[in-house]
């Protein structure tokens, strides 16, 4: 075990190093100085252009700004944002938390009303209800999120007033200062009356649409794996032996679809964070998806590099935990074989 | 009976009154991102500008709505015969917000105070230069480091003494920019002792009409009135900046009443806010130019009836239409209406294609293979600058010019244009403070006759570039017009652009607020604003 667990390690640094050069490599791909770019029609002198680009490192060759930059890295120093001048760990801890929160709960959402609804289509194989269910689970998957995003505001806020349109909480009612991050958790902290349920109706439309898409996969999903599985031997004997079909479908069918609907949940994270960027900024979501773009308009060069490293490496550590815990439940991955 | 009575009515009275009172008026901004930070001096952006300006004054201000200079921290000033020794007289008891960040002000306003703000930006070795990596664009961009001899404190603590190299007249708006905003050298004092002097930067203490409260980044920026204020409290309560970067979603949350006052509409939620009977849309003239430069140092461009020519040969009230969609007026001289010394005699160039091209005959252009440049971004005076570059392309083809559009990154466009590796390129200007010179310095030259940073027509004239000077050596604003008259004349005749239009500035405030000014600037001002219950 120890010996599988040091070779997953050793593979894990390649990725790494890949991953600094790649970021750094990319963002200066980009057209656009980060000092240009701020100054718009006002342009500026080459000598005033000279001097800001001396003080940010700048005008260092770019290799040694790369040896810089992986040298600060190995010392845990992410660098400073050059539009805040706050350093990135800051910024990114501070807005983590509220991605964090929005993306378990369109997770949570998508499971929630997936699983069971990908369940019922695979025991209702080819009736109507299979038929709409995974239809409508095709559009879910396809939805643009903007669109989306504005029609639900549109509909739910505008027309129905039944949520807010944005934000976390009612700015005029609470005030309350973030501890923790998680608006949820803070809100109950904060000790003021009616704030968490306020947090959760704020959660209501961006959980929607944050979680369509991963709905739309994980039912899907589950109907196809529910499909396969209910074709098995133990299954017809799990019928023969008069259980209840609830039982069958519920206790025997159902936990062993839920394998490779487990496995796509986590390959949904990926495109989950990407949904943040669109999903943050229709809500103004204070996470790290909107502040990632911001930084790329800014050409924010060190807001970029440390925000991508940070996320890589959670998905980095969380794929490297994954893997431990398949090679725990599974020996033939631990021995190789 | 009847006394029992008089009673129970006056105890419910008290009672409504009380929660009357108690119950704070809020006034939500739905603002467009966060700051960068706190500090006007540092910043650029109109985002950042926002956010500090509840907090701070500055030594004169803008009548809020106007290009007004009116006194603000200084309740008068004098200007010495010279023009060079500038006397401002300080208002007497002038508090600095208490109780934030730990820090409680032991003293009022004084002059020490506008010397620190100053030296800050000016001198590289105040203890404060460079914290936060201070860089002073403003102060920069307006000539100050060239212009401020010294500043110091006067006969007393409320009297500052401004020394200039030469005479400047429009220095007085520009002392009403918000790079010129007073900060507390005694808050950056105690910041410093306690080790932690970048939260001056983050963490706003001033004189002005609201007490900063909290800043969460994306999220919300907290204020609350100032019972102290020199100018009287402000009307609301507490003042709230919701960060909304969509415009869709700002629009929303009006409708919803979740903000009140928002910044940036969307231009086709336009017209659906016009008819909204909840939402008053206010407009006014932007201080703003959207401009066609040739440049004059290449081919054929250096030829007058060329740019005359061109000038001719487009259809600028298609262009208005089309691009501009009726939020805009054509604009003839490179300074907006609203602007003191706009010559409203000119008469522009008529769109003329036939005579367009016999002057173009006769300067020895039949046909022409050049090049015009469009800005990749929305920008204030130009919503659609490849929607226009594609009209102009189609009105010069008819007149025998075959114009390439290009474009670039928005950085990497301003500074070739600013290299002159263009022929003809679009771009405009945003007024900064109102005074005629901050537009018509845009087409100067240096000393030695070649073209200073902004002139991206790169055209030089004698004659404008002494008058440009000259108007800056007199305060009389009477001769100054005349002067400025002048040069509208000049560059008419010389066209060395082709200036397009002024576009019109929306904003978007609920029917219950009162009280709201549009700034031709471009700032968002709330200690006027009243919002009815």
């Amino acid at each position: 075990m120890i010996k599988f667990l040091l070779k997953r390690a050793a593979l894990t640094l390649p990725t790494f190093v890949a991953l600094m050069f790649v970021t750094f490599t990319m963002i200066r791909l980009v057209p656009g100085d980060p000092i240009e770019v701020r100054r718009g029609e006002r342009g500026i002198s080459p000598e005033r252009l000279a001097e800001l680009r001396h003080d940010m490192g700048l005008d260092q060759p770019i290799w040694k700004q790369f040896f810089d930059y992986v040298w600060a890295l190995l010392h845990g120093d992410f660098g400073t944002s050059i539009v805040s001048k706050t350093p990135i760990t800051t910024e990114f801890f501070t807005l983590f938390p509220a991605t964090l929160e929005l993306g378990l709960c369109a997770m949570l959402f998508a499971v929630l009303i997936g699983v069971p609804a990908g369940v019922i289509a695979a025991a209702k194989r080819g009736s109507f209800y299979d038929q709409s269910m995974m239809g409508i689970a095709l559009v879910g998957y396809s939805m643009p999120i903007f669109w989306w995003g504005l029609i639900l505001i549109l509909f739910m806020s505008n027309t129905l007033h039944l949520t807010p349109v944005s934000g976390r909480v009612d700015l005029i009612k609470f005030f309350y200062k973030p501890i923790t991050g998680f608006a949820l958790i803070d809100s109950v902290l904060s000790g003021q009356k009616g704030a968490f349920l306020d947090v959760l109706r704020h959660l209501i439309l961006p959980t929607i649409v944050l979680g369509t898409v991963p709905l739309g996969v994980v039912a899907r999903m589950t109907r196809s794996s529910m499909l396969e599985v209910l074709e098995e031997d133990y299954v017809r004997t799990a019928k023969a032996k008069g259980l209840t079909k609830f039982r069958v479908i519920g206790y025997h069918a159902l936990r062993n679809a839920l394998i490779p609907v487990v496995t796509v949940i986590g390959l949904q994270i990926g495109s989950l964070l990407a949904g943040t960027v669109l999903t943050e900024t229709i809500f103004s979501w204070p996470g790290v998806g909107h502040w990632l773009v911001q930084s790329i308009g800014r050409r924010d060069y060190p807001a970029l590099q440390g925000g991508i490293m940070l996320i890589a490496s959670m998905v980095i550590v969380v794929n490297f935990l994954i893997d431990m815990l398949y090679g725990l439940i599974n020996p033939r991955i631990r021995h190789g074989r | 009976m009847k006394t029992r009575h008089l009673i129970a009515t006056a105890m419910l009275m008290s009672t409504m009154l009380v929660g009357a009172a108690a119950q704070a008026k809020s006034l939500v901004y739905c603002s467009e991102g966060s700051p960068e930070n706190f500090t006007p001096a540092m910043n650029t952006t109109g985002t950042s500008l926002d956010a500090a300006r509840p907090v701070y004054n500055k030594l004169v201000q803008f009548t809020p709505g106007t290009t007004t200079v009116e006194p603000g921290l200084a309740e008068k000033y004098d200007i010495s015969a010279d023009g060079k020794v500038i006397t401002f007289h300080l208002r007497k008891g002038v508090k600095f917000h208490s109780g934030v960040n730990g820090f409680t002000p032991t003293r009022d306003l004084t002059a020490e105070d506008v010397i620190w703000s100053f030296e800050r930006q000016s001198k590289p070795d105040h203890p404060y230069a460079k914290v936060s990596a201070g860089a002073y664009d403003y102060f920069n961009d307006m000539g100050m480091p060239d212009l401020l001899a010294s500043i110091a404190k006067g006969a007393d603590d409320l009297t500052v003494v401004m020394t200039l190299k030469e005479p400047n007249a429009p220095i007085m708006a520009n002392l009403a920019m918000d790079f010129a905003t007073i900060q507390s050298a005694e808050y950056a004092d105690f910041l410093m002792k306690k080790g932690t002097p970048e939260q001056f930067d983050q963490i706003p203490v001033g004189t002005g009409p609201f007490i900063f409260v909290d800043y969460q980044k994306d999220a919300v920026i907290r204020f609350k009135a100032n019972p102290d204020y020199w100018g009287g409290k402000p009307k609301v309560d507490d003042l709230i900046y919701a960060i909304t970067p969509d415009a869709t979603a700002r629009y929303a949350k009006m409708k919803a009443n979740e903000c009140q006052i928002m910044v940036a509409p969307n231009p086709a939620d336009l017209a659906a806010m016009g008819k909204d009977g909840d939402i008053q849309l206010l407009q006014q003239a932007g201080l703003n130019v959207g401009y066609l430069s040739m440049n004059a140092m290449k081919a054929p461009f250096d030829k007058v009836e060329v740019r005359q020519a061109i000038n001719m040969a487009i259809d600028k009230a298609a262009i208005l239409k089309e691009v501009y969609q009726g939020a805009g007026q054509p604009a003839k001289n490179p300074l907006p209406p609203t602007i003191w010394s706009y010559d409203d005699s000119t008469v522009d160039y008529t769109y003329d294609p036939v005579k367009a091209k016999e002057m173009l005959t006769k300067a020895g252009v039949t046909s022409l293979d050049t090049d015009l440049w469009w800005m990749p971004v929305q920008r204030p005076y130009n919503p659609n600058a490849k929607r226009m570059a594609e009209m102009m392309q189609s009105d010069l083809e008819k007149v025998g010019i075959h114009a390439k559009l290009v474009s670039y990154e928005w950085g990497e466009y301003r500074k070739r244009l600013q290299a002159g590796e263009h022929q003809m390129g679009l771009l405009g200007w945003t007024g900064d403070n109102g005074d005629p010179d901050n537009f018509l310095f845009l087409l100067s030259c240096k000393a030695d006759g070649t073209p200073a940073g902004q002139n991206i027509a790169k055209w030089c004239n004698k004659d404008f570039d002494a008058k440009l000077l000259e108007a800056r050596k007199i305060t009389d604003q009477a001769a100054r017009s005349k002067i400025y008259a002048e040069m509208q004349a000049i560059f008419k005749k010389e066209a060395p652009w082709m200036t397009i239009a002024h576009s019109t500035v929306f904003e978007p405030v609920r029917k219950e607020v009162s009280g709201y000014k549009v700034s031709p600037l471009g700032a968002h001002e709330f200690q006027n604003v009243d919002v009815a219950e």
